[in-house]
């Protein structure tokens, strides 16, 4: 199997040299604006949809970003 | 026993530049789901400048660029622009939807396979989302999530095959029709960053 440890600093090297490192507070305030309200009632008709889903606490995060 | 509780850790802890890359996920994709509002718009136009490193980072300029559009923009006018450009009456002029891009044909197939692939990571749409899961909106999102797990080997793992199925294909051509919208103009702005930034994920993920 591949070594990945090995590679992982390099992968952060590459990441810090792109921008992606310095861009830790710009991105962080950016997420904080949109920091989603707390998942609410998960309404009881989620029930009826959530035929083939499972829903565990990933279920509700997926998409809390996106929400509006 | 003690009754001292230690709380378990699920997840070990991000590296900052990984916490960086899910702040970029969540951002891009609370973007291109709608217009921002206000307050996002002036959070982005009063954000950090990314200043770049020795060598000149397109990431850091085409950033530095959004957060200049955004100081010049109205909210009203963004969202309008949004709409206009991903919504529209009828037929779309740009689709948010990385199937297209990825096939010409077969859309259900991949989407199909995406729903899968999502049940596997027990993820499922919200309630209140009633887009297909490929909106590229969702699979932003996905990636947020998957990079919050951690940044180890396995959890990198994920996050590759993740990106290499289903955004390094589709987002190429989905920010190029953006740019070339005559609509866009702060859109403009956040599909070059947008694309800045996927650029250097693909890269990444290489590198690991």
């Amino acid at each position: 199997m591949k070594n990945y440890t090995k590679s992982k600093l390099s992968r952060r090297t590459f990441l810090i040299a792109a921008g992606v490192g310095g861009a830790a507070t710009a991105a962080a305030i950016a997420g904080r604006a949109l920091t989603p309200e707390e998942p609410k009632t998960v309404a009881s008709n989620d029930k009826r949809r959530g035929k083939g889903y499972q829903e565990t606490a990933h279920v509700r995060s997926y998409y809390n970003t996106a929400k509006v | 026993m003690s009754s001292a509780v230690t709380p378990l850790r699920f997840h070990a802890p991000l590296v900052q530049e990984d916490e960086a890359r899910a702040g970029y996920y969540a951002l891009l994709g609370r973007l291109f789901y709608a217009g921002p509002d206000a307050q996002l718009l002036g959070t982005i136009a009063n954000a950090d400048e990314i200043v770049a490193g020795a060598e000149q980072s397109a990431l850091a300029s085409a950033w530095n660029a959004l957060a200049t559009a955004a100081r010049a923009m109205e909210a009203e006018a963004a969202c309008l622009e949004y709409d206009e450009i991903l919504v529209g009456t009828g037929k779309a002029e740009v689709t948010p939807y990385a199937s297209y891009y990825l096939a010409g044909t077969g859309r259900e197939k991949i989407l199909a396979r995406l729903r899968g692939e999502l049940l596997g990571l027990g993820l499922a749409r919200s309630g209140a989302a009633r887009e297909p899961e490929d909106h590229i909106a969702g699979l932003f999102d996905v990636m947020r999530h998957l990079i919050l797990l951690g940044s180890e080997d396995g959890a990198l793992q994920r996050q590759q095959g993740f990106f290499e199925r289903y955004i390094a294909g589709s987002y190429p051509g989905f920010c190029v029709a953006i740019s070339k919208s005559e609509k866009a103009n702060f859109y403009r702005h956040v599909a070059h960053f947008a694309e800045s930034f996927l650029m250097v994920e693909a890269e990444g993920l290489k590198v690991f």
